[in-house]
């Protein structure tokens, strides 16, 4: 067996494209990781969890058990690529008001799974938006808060106003001594 | 957890993948989506040589309608397969197969023929190939063999292929019109393994009686297999719940359920009993309703 | 202070989006392996394939020749690096245990070597390369075989495998079983999980052989005035230490004093000069993490009246602890705070076993042992309403303590503050549906379908005091459990908060803080920053835990706050030159009182000490700063005799659930159908915030109740250790939950607020089982008492076994 085995790559990372020596084994959240993109998180390694979950050419995957070499020249995308400056996008800021997250551990590989279900039915109902983020454990919100955020985000998307039971920011309240409570 | 280190070859043909095979031996494995082989690296219960990556092969990521097969080419991904129209048309159940592997990023991975040369005891699409009496084409270094199903698999994590050889592409013929196919399954958690399941094809004659049947278990002993005696109760039979009953209670005869933390022997029996009841009800149900 | 008398609140009770979130919703938490230092380290584990077996000599002469490895430190080498394992076990000489095990390895996937090296992959590649000889001794695989005769000793100081057997008595136990009507006796087992967060935990040490500083960062740093016993075990002096918060991705009581990654990443750091990281991988977590869950067995019994009155409780549970006695039995501390539940039970004896195990050690997992204490004893009510032939909902309502008689001292001596069970179960029982449930559930019956409803009243202890730990010893113990904050104002008026422990690993302090500031100092609580300061000259800090951290927090900032608004004022009097008695502080400013067109805002204010002390008055000095030491609001001692245990957890949250679910018979399989919640823990901060701890919980309940489970066969091998077999629930197994909250403040906290972190865990699982009793009663299946359900044991029970 070689011990040396690298390989250069290149991969397009949120529209950047990126040229980086890989070996054949290294898998691909330590790669972008290691690019910066420090939202692709490990919660397994085995994957089971989708804490390590980005999208290759569109498609939501686990990062941890594909390897660098095997997405050469593929796009990929995290949520590094979401926010606009200091602008959250909508569905970050549908989680956001709706408290979709907590620890914020599961949080990056659940918005880029619901972000591509989002693209492919804009408008879901409840049980598809919970069967869509099965393939995503989180250990602290039990979920209901996610799939909240889920419909509260396509809702947006559609171009409706924020629901009723959206938090509204404290910046936005102002002075909250002039908000009835 | 981290896979330990191996060689990453990336061949362009067939030929060149079942060269690399032979020329590298034992410890040279086939790369498709990595979905099983990967985390297996990463708890170091694989340590491949080299690894020969055959999802770039032009040609094999093809789906064909071959008329009355629809053959997979051997880099397909599951996903594709998922929602490919054709599949859906043609060949339908084993859409709803896949609808039960994995999570959907696994399958937008993972392969079709990945999952069958794989052989896991608990896959839905090794039972969905024996259910359909699928043919595998295997690829050495002396030509090409065609083998059904039913030889295909034969213990768990274990195939007909050998060292130096690889599986090139599936063939499922399509489901007859006119006949019922359902697939069930109890896994402990949305998207895990099964821990029993069936999957059945039922053709009815004009008669009512059963015509053709098939019966493939998963996820309940060391490989999937085919329920013979339970379809032979039934065929010649009218469908009745009582048939239906007895033929379910036929399909572990012979069986060594295997057993783990969750589910023993004799839990997987009953279970698997059941599940032989449920698909074989809803296959009947559908051939009598005259869906496809 | 509680509500009566207070202003209108502004901030408190609204529920903002949480200051903490856009950092993580961008990927840009900052969590501990995010970090990254020059020249950093990393480090892989080598773990005992054996549950028992004596270390006879190690080879890593390979895996230091691997390019890439730097060092190798067996558990010998690591014995002479450190001394033992900071715990709080009660008998410190029995049953130590060391950071890598040296001679004797006491469970599978206990640490023996570690490989420090370039990467992780290579470290991992020097892993396999080391030799190790073990001669396995006989496993001792559960509390039950380790009490048997002739089983294998786990520590060799030791008689026998239990560490700890003795019994708490209050009231007139035997007596009132004499006297007893009925007795009503349950057996119930609660199998061994584990909190699991989605971020294990990690740390990167950093030692300066310069100056002789050891700076660690990690994700685990709570009660920070026990640092220097992290010191002590890597052979620093305390106050060369500095121990650094880092948010951490979950902890659910993981992460509460989990010293091995930290002490792992120390020793390495300052055995080779250079910066190590170390973040335990999902199976270094599954198999050896700071501590599994509880693993239980009951036997309980209660003594109940003629008419129903429930008058005495008795239990003995056998606890398996795994290989070491980290915690000693602060698990049952918690479960002895709120022993007898919501229900006026006036004796009680309880009796605790611990036993040591080839397993992982067990200690904190939210609720710590209250939940399972909660399991036994809602199960028991249900039972003795079935054998006295009463509703089983009758039962409890003519049991609970009534509003009038808060607080209230428990047998034992812990106090509830307050409380309103019957108004909770009300407002439970008016979103139920019961009755449109209990058609369903005959409709269902007449095909052949099993739903069932289950309805438990259960408590939730808050804020805990440290002689929650000591009570079952004769010595004294530690008492304090402060919390601290410091606030910062600077030059323009901006607010600055620092903390003091690992205060954020999914809840809120921030917000919570932040909403705070809002009422005290009248700033947009959008507006205020924060930062975590390490051990190393931090004010002391006891982190979050036993759902203390709300109130704590609050209280330190409300003191500090205090402590910025008379400074305010007493610049305010000068700069307006008015009489500081004339002045009051209002909505981020100082005015004359009752003239708001005399008034000085904050900023104005803020920039004089920072920029003008010599044009102030004399004896204000520069900068515009507060510390806070918050300590327990409400804690009394236990006496010398220990006839009273003393206050010890008394913020006392109270919730109803109501599951309704459908078995499938032929399967085993649980579904739900509905879940109902309401909780009671006081005056909410934030109300969302606070519903997604709950369901946060209650998901867990459910992987308690149904799924998940580390299993260890009569080996001590661990089958359970990869997620694809721990089941963790996805959000298909999880209900849609419906949720209520009832107020009722707590007389001894800051805005009457109580701890409501932990309680979805604390009530599910009863809830759970008794709603499967309840949907199997048709088929007469024997009862719901082994958790987890899994469906073959479901089957089983419908068998009759
Ligand atoms: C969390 C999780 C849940 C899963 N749940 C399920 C489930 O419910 N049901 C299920 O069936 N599967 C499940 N899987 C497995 C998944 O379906 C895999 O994708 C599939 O089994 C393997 O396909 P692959 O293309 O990824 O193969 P790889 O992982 O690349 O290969 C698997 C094995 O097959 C060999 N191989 C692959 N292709 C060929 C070929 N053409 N010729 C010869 N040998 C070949 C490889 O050498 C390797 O030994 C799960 C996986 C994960 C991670
Ligand atoms: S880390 Fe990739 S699936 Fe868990
Ligand atoms: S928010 Fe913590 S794991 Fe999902």
């Amino acid at each position: 067996m070689s011990n040396i085995d690298k390989h250069e790559i290149t991969l397009n990372i949120n529209g950047n494209s990126t040229s980086l020596t890989v070996e054949g084994r290294t898998l691909l959240h330590d790669t972008l990781r290691r690019a910066g993109m420090v939202s692709v998180h490990a919660g397994c390694e085995h994957g089971v969890c989708g804490a390590c979950t980005v999208r290759i050419n569109g498609q939501s995957a686990r990062s941890c058990i594909t390897l660098a070499v095997q997405v050469d020249g593929d796009e990929i995308t995290t949520v590094e690529s979401l926010a606009k400056g200091e602008e959250l996008n909508i569905i970050q800021e549908a989680f956001w008001r709706r408290h979709g997250l907590q620890c914020g551990f599961c949080t990056p590989g659940m918005l880029m799974r619901v972000t591509e279900f989002l693209e492919e039915n804009p408008d879901p109902t409840r049980d598809e938006a919970r069967e869509a983020i099965a393939s995503n454990l989180c250990r602290c919100t039990g979920y209901q808060h996610i799939i909240d955020s889920v419909i509260e985000a396509a809702a947006r998307l559609r171009g409706e106003e924020w629901s009723d039971d959206a938090g509204i920011p404290a910046r936005e309240l102002g002075d909250a001594t002039e908000v009835s409570n | 957890m981290k896979p330990p280190r191996f060689e990453y070859l990336r061949p362009d043909s067939v030929g060149a993948a079942v060269a690399l095979l032979n020329e590298h031996g034992e410890g040279a494995r086939i790369l498709a989506g990595g979905q099983s082989l990967i985390p297996m690296m990463n708890f170091r219960i694989a340590q491949p040589s080299h690894l020969i990556d055959i999802t770039r092969v032009p040609g094999l990521d093809a789906i064909t309608d071959e008329g009355n097969a629809i053959t997979i080419g051997a880099a397909v991904r599951q996903s594709t397969v998922e929602y490919s129209p054709v599949v859906k048309d043609r060949c339908p159940l084993l859409v709803e197969a896949l609808k039960w592997v994995a999570h959907e990023p696994i399958r937008h991975r993972g392969t079709v023929c990945g999952s069958l040369a794989h052989a896991d005891p608990h896959s839905e699409l090794a039972a969905t190939s024996l259910a359909l009496n699928a043919t595998f084409t295997v690829v050495g270094a002396s030509g090409e063999r065609q083998v059904p199903a039913v030889d295909f698999f034969i213990g768990p994590f274990t195939t007909v292929i050998e060292s130096g050889e690889m599986l090139s592409s599936v063939s499922f013929p399509v489901v007859p019109a006119g006949s019922g196919y359902a697939i069930d399954e109890f896994s402990r958690t949305h998207g895990n393994f099964a821990i029993a399941g069936g999957v059945s094809v039922i053709q009815l004659g004009a008669d009512g009686k059963v015509a053709s049947a098939t019966l493939s278990m998963f996820g309940m002993a060391s490989r999937a297999f085919r329920a013979f005696a339970a379809e032979e109760r039934l065929i010649g039979s009218m469908p009745t719940a009582e048939a239906i009953a007895e033929a379910a209670d036929l399909a572990l005869v012979d069986v060594d359920c295997s057993a783990d933390m969750h589910g023993s022997e004799e839990y997987r029996a009953h279970l698997g009993r059941v599940y032989a009841g449920r698909v074989l009800t809803s296959a009947v149900a559908r051939a009598q309703g005259g869906s496809k | 202070m509680g509500l009566g008398g207070m202003n209108k609140l502004n901030w408190i009770g609204r529920s903002l989006p949480r200051v903490e979130d856009k950092k993580f919703l961008m990927g840009r938490g900052g969590y501990i392996d995010d970090m990254d230092l020059h020249g950093m380290l990393h480090v892989a584990v080598l773990r005992s394939p054996f549950a028992h077996a004596i270390i006879k000599g190690m080879d890593t002469s390979a895996a230091e020749a691997l390019p890439g490895v730097v060092a190798v430190i067996t558990g010998k080498q690591a014995a002479e690096l450190c001394d033992w394992m900071p715990d709080f076990n009660p008998e410190p000489n029995l049953h130590k245990w060391r950071v890598l095990a040296d001679e004797k390895v006491r469970y599978v996937g206990e640490g023996v070597a570690v490989v420090v090296a370039e990467s992780r992959y290579i470290a991992e590649d020097g892993r396999d390369l080391i030799e190790v000889d073990y001669e396995p001794l006989a496993p001792v695989p559960s509390a039950r075989k380790a009490q048997e005769a002739g089983a294998a000793l786990l520590h060799d100081g030791m008689e026998s495998n239990v560490a700890h057997d003795s019994t708490l008595a209050f009231g007139d136990v035997d007596g009132e079983f004499e006297r007893a009507a009925h007795i009503v006796r349950e057996h119930v087992y609660w199998g061994r999980t584990a909190a699991q967060p989605m971020e294990t935990a990690g740390s990167v040490a950093s030692y300066n052989p310069g100056n002789g500083m050891l700076t660690i960062h990690a994700n685990s740093v709570a009660l920070t005035n026990f640092s220097f016993l992290v010191a002590g075990t890597l052979k620093i002096d305390s106050n060369k230490l500095d121990l650094v918060p880092m948010p951490a991705g979950g902890s659910f009581g993981s992460k509460f004093w989990a010293t091995r990654a930290t002490v792992t990443a120390g020793m390495c750091s300052k055995f080779l000069g250079r910066p190590v990281k170390y973040v335990e991988d999902r199976l270094d977590h599954a198999l050896s993490c700071d501590h599994h869950g509880s693993e239980r067995e009951y036997d309980i019994e209660m003594a109940i009246s003629a008419d129903g009155e429930f008058r005495a409780l008795r239990l003995v549970c056998t606890d398996d602890y795994g290989a070491y006695f980290q915690f000693g039995l602060g698990t049952h501390g918690n479960a002895m705070s709120q022993v007898i539940g919501p229900y006026d039970i006036k004796a009680i004896s309880y009796r605790a076993v611990g036993v040591l195990t080839n397993k992982c050690q067990q200690g904190a997992y939210r609720g710590f042992g209250s939940e399972v204490h909660n399991f036994a004893l809602e199960r028991l009510v249900d039972k003795a309403a079935i054998e006295l032939g009463v509703d089983a909902l009758e039962l409890r309502r003519k049991n609970f303590i009534t509003p009038d008689k808060f607080p209230h001292k428990i047998p034992g001596g812990n106090v509830y503050d307050s409380g309103n069970y019957e108004a909770v179960l009300q407002e439970a029982l008016k979103d139920a549906r019961l009755d449109y449930w209990r058609a369903e559930q005959a409709k269902a019956r007449e095909e052949g379908r099993y739903v069932g409803i289950g309805i438990v009243t259960q408590q939730e202890r808050s804020v805990y005091a440290a002689n929650e730990w000591w009570f079952f010893r004769g010595a004294e113990g530690v008492s304090s459990v402060p919390e601290s904050v410091s606030l910062h104002v600077d030059a323009l008026g901006k607010v600055s908060v620092t903390m003091y422990s690992t205060a954020f690993w999914g809840n809120s302090p921030e917000t919570v803080a932040a909403q705070v500031l809002g009422e005290e100092l009248g700033v947009n609580p959008d507006e205020v920053s924060f930062a975590y300061q390490g051990t190393n000259k931090g004010l002391p800090g006891s982190g979050p835990g036993g759902s203390r951290f709300t109130v704590m927090i609050t209280g330190a900032v409300q003191g500090a706050s205090a402590k910025i608004r008379d400074k305010a004022i007493k610049i305010a009097a000068h700069m307006l030159e008015v009489a500081e008695g004339d002045l009051e502080y209002v909505n981020g400013g100082v005015q004359v009182k009752g003239d708001p067109s005399q008034r000085k805002s904050l900023a104005e204010i803020a920039i004089m000490p920072r920029l003008f002390k010599h044009q102030l008055p004399d004896d204000i000095t520069s900068g515009f700063d507060a510390d806070m030491v918050y300590d327990h609001p409400y804690t009394t001692l236990p006496t010398a005799d220990r006839s009273d245990l003393g206050i010890f957890y008394p913020m006392m949250a109270h919730a109803t659930h109501i599951a309704v679910v459908e078995v499938d018979v032929e399967t085993g399989g649980v579904k739900f159908l509905d879940y109902i919640a309401v909780h009671d823990c006081g005056t909410v901060v934030n109300p969302r915030s606070l519903d997604g701890q709950v369901i946060g919980g209650l998901a867990q309940g459910v992987g308690q109740a149904l799924y998940e489970e580390f299993v260890y066969d009569d080996e001590g091998q661990i089958q359970s250790s990869s997620w694809l077999d721990y089941l963790i629930p996805s959000a298909m197994e999880i209900p849609e939950v419906r949720l209520g909250h009832h107020e009722t403040p707590s007389p001894f906290t800051p805005y009457g607020m109580k701890g409501g972190g932990e309680g979805g865990r604390m009530h599910a699982p009863a809830a759970i089982a008794s709603a499967v009793d309840d949907a199997l009663k048709p088929l007469g299946a024997t009862r719901a008492t082994h958790l987890p359900l899994t469906p073959e044991r479901i089957i089983s029970m419908v068998n009759g076994h």
